[in-house]
């Protein structure tokens, strides 16, 4: 018997073989009480279980507008935190300064401006990995913005164009960043240790100051780029390097790995800061 | 043709023969006697498995209408043993045997193949039996119970069968 025989052969068989049961089970069920209450109970059964996959397969494939609408939503949250912290229970402030759409916000004190972007894409494995946004010139993107997200710094924007940007990832190993130890401690300079996904190295703290290990690292608000108090992540071990500042291994909180939704952020004093700076 | 003739005669006696069993040998709530997973068993090898399913529901269903009891029951429960009639025997006779087309019986393959595919045959047969008829409401104690008892009579009973349908065994 050839391979297509047999197989027509089987489907054949089994088609038979669930029409005969079927018959069966029909006149078991129109024939006993019973046999009827527990044919309708496997038959719910059987209903319950396709239609509990139906549904899990159907809520599986929108999960990408669920995500797009939780990151939305956690946008706007994260919006009327900055407000509260800044100037008390106020609504947050849509501004017109970064991109004149609905999608920024700014802080209460106007000195930044957010707006909500997704990945487009990310590099993860080399030493100088890069980021696109999905947000360019005509949303109001402009370079030198920074890459935020709830859960630490991403990178800093280095080429926009109309629809699209181009950041510089954190994941870089000569980008830095102004980190401070808790919301009041020293503040050093929070380098990728280019290893780890997770790792990075907090340098230039001074050693006279006592360092507990599982402190929380914040951005410190000291670079033009990006807002203060943002977590990175947590201290770990630490050492003296030549004998005069702490090089502190940080455990970043934010998964390079698993992002989708970030944060641009433009500090609206940028020209003047740079124009003061350059006028000395 | 002869032999064929023989062996229809022959299963529609032991289609009477099974009505009688089921109205008049009701030994106990723990034993269901039936030989018709045998005679399926002894249905010629050169009958097509679909064949053999339209066999099985056509004896199930004679004997569920003629005899006491609900209808469909043994239909449902003897059509999958139709079913797995083929490659049971393959499995267990082994292909020499099926190419053979010898016919299914102790002589040519031995006791404790034959004993083996019977099992198998009435494992299935009663599993299904035993569930369907209890529906879910007789505990699980006892459906084991009646599946066992039930099991060990009818696979002695089966051999019966075998040798009378057999004409090799005869």
């Amino acid at each position: 018997m050839s391979g297509n025989q047999k197989t027509f052969s089987l489907i054949f068989n089994a088609a038979i073989f669930i029409l005969l049961e079927i018959a069966a089970l029909g006149m078991l069920r129109s024939n006993g009480i019973l046999q009827d209450t527990w044919a309708m109970k496997g038959a719910h059964a059987l209903y319950a279980c396709l239609w509990g996959k139906t549904e899990s397969i159907k809520y599986y494939f929108s999960l990408q507008k669920e995500n797009a609408r939780l990151a939305e939503e956690n946008f706007n949250l994260a919006g009327r935190i900055r407000d509260f912290e800044n100037r008390g229970p106020v609504s947050c402030i849509h501004a017109d300064t970064l991109s004149r759409t609905a999608a920024t916000t700014a802080d209460s004190t106007d000195r930044y401006a957010y707006m909500q972007a997704e990945i487009v894409k990310i590099s993860n494995n080399s030493q100088h990995n890069y980021i696109i946004v999905d947000k360019g010139s005509e949303e109001g993107v402009v370079p030198l913005s920074g890459i935020i997200t709830g859960q630490g710094v991403i990178g800093i924007i280095d080429a926009v164009s109309r629809h699209y940007s181009y950041g510089i990832s954190f994941k870089n190993t000569d980008m830095t960043v102004s980190a401070r130890i808790g919301k009041t401690g020293p503040v050093g300079s929070l380098v990728w240790d280019g290893i780890h996904t997770d790792g990075a190295l907090l340098n230039e703290i001074p050693h006279h100051i006592g360092i507990e290990s599982g402190d929380t690292v914040y951005t410190s608000g000291f670079s033009s780029i990006f807002p203060p108090d943002i977590p990175l992540g947590t201290t770990g071990e630490s050492r003296i390097i030549n004998g005069a500042t702490y090089e502190i291994r940080v455990r970043l909180f934010e998964d390079f790995k698993a992002l989708r939704y970030v944060t641009i952020v433009r500090n609206r004093g940028t020209d003047e800061i740079s124009s003061l700076v350059s006028d000395r | 043709m002869k032999t064929n003739r023989n062996f229809t005669v022959t299963y529609i006696l032991l289609v009477i023969a099974q009505m009688v069993i089921c109205n008049y040998f009701r030994i106990s709530p723990y034993v269901f006697i039936t030989i018709l997973p045998a005679m399926v068993l002894c249905i010629p090898l050169k009958v097509s498995t679909a064949a053999s399913m339209l066999i099985a529901f056509g004896t199930g269903l004679a004997v569920d209408v003629l005899a006491e009891g609900i209808i469909g029951l043994n239909t449902l429960a003897l059509v999958p043993v139709a079913l797995i009639r083929q490659p049971v025997l393959k499995a267990v006779m082994g292909d020499e045997l099926m190419e053979k087309g010898n016919p299914f019986g102790s002589r040519t393959a031995g006791i404790g193949k034959v004993m083996l595919c019977v099992s198998v045959a009435y494992a299935v047969f009663l599993a299904i039996y035993v569930l369907a008829d209890g529906a879910g409401v007789r505990p699980f104690r006892f459906n084991i119970l009646r599946f066992a008892a039930s099991c060990a009579c009818d696979v002695i009973l089966a051999m019966l069968a075998i040798h009378v349908l057999n004409p090799s065994d005869r």
